[in-house]
């Protein structure tokens, strides 16, 4: 007769435990923004972006003079 | 992993954020475009992938963005934050990439890598499943809104813009953004419960 109880009490217990697992993996927002954000943390730019740029700037000729430069030497 | 936007009220953003440097700058120098690209590349590889849906297509256009600040920094004139000036960049060129023949044409890859790069090298294979999976549900949602409100959510994200930023880079006023910005997050929630 106890062995139907014990076998109540484990399933609650697992229930219990699946439903705290659950509630701790259940991430809340309050703001589809804050949920962005969230998001933006989670996502790194690809190193091989760097590496491209550093390629394509060391290709460029110099850049040329800012406006207020060439004001002055004018 | 599930995820619930609440709507509970939200602190707001300030009218203006610090002051944009107003000194007139000299063309850019590699060590310095590192130092920009270091603080400011995470947003906008970030903006581009939302706005373009595809990483590869980010990455190409976050190397563009950079590339492009790198020719015309000559011609920044300090009147926004060097930020401001970088979103601008990315908003006209990810409009520009999304009118384009070829990006209705080419569709990119849901690259697989991508996604086992988003994470660190420690993380389980479930939490990359996870962080995949709620990137999907995100962009999905931003897909099914209005282009307006898309960008809007993506800006306001930004914790560094102020409202009076997010106007100026969307055209509009900061009342206006406050407006928007309700209604965005309403559609924003709806279409995200829809994807669950």
């Amino acid at each position: 007769m106890s062995q139907p109880t014990s076998r109540l009490n484990q399933r609650q217990r697992e229930e219990a435990i699946s439903q705290q697992q659950s509630a701790q993996n259940t991430l809340e927002f309050a703001a589809a923004e804050e949920m962005l954000r969230h998001d933006a943390g989670q996502i790194p730019v690809p190193p091989t972006v760097a590496e491209r740029l550093q390629k394509s700037v060391a290709s460029e000729p110099a850049p040329p003079k800012s406006w207020w430069r060439r004001l002055l030497k004018s | 992993m599930s995820a619930l936007i609440t709507e509970t009220p939200v602190e707001p953003l300030p009218e203006t954020s610090s002051p944009a440097t107003s000194v007139q700058r000299a063309p850019l120098e590699p060590p310095e475009l590192e130092a920009i690209y270091e603080e400011h590349s995470r947003p906008i590889f970030y903006l581009a992938l939302r706005m373009l849906g595809d990483p590869t297509q980010a990455e190409d256009a976050t190397h563009d963005v950079f590339l492009k600040a790198y020719r015309k920094l000559g011609e920044f004139k300090g009147n926004s934050s060097i930020r401001t000036w970088l979103y601008r960049i990315t908003i006209n060129h990810c409009q520009n990439l999304l009118q384009t023949w070829h990006r209705r044409n080419i569709h990119g890859t849901d690259d697989e890598t991508f996604w086992e790069r988003a994470v660190g090298p420690g993380d389980s294979p479930l939490r990359v499943l996870e962080t995949k999976e709620l990137g999907q549900r995100i962009q999905k949602s931003l897909d099914a809104l209005p282009e307006g409100y898309r960008l809007l959510l993506l800006l306001v994200a930004d914790e560094k813009l102020s409202y009076d930023e997010v106007g100026a880079l969307t055209n509009q006023s900061s009342d206006a953004v406050r407006g928007k910005l309700h209604r965005a997050r309403k559609t924003f929630a709806a279409a995200f419960h829809q994807t669950a």
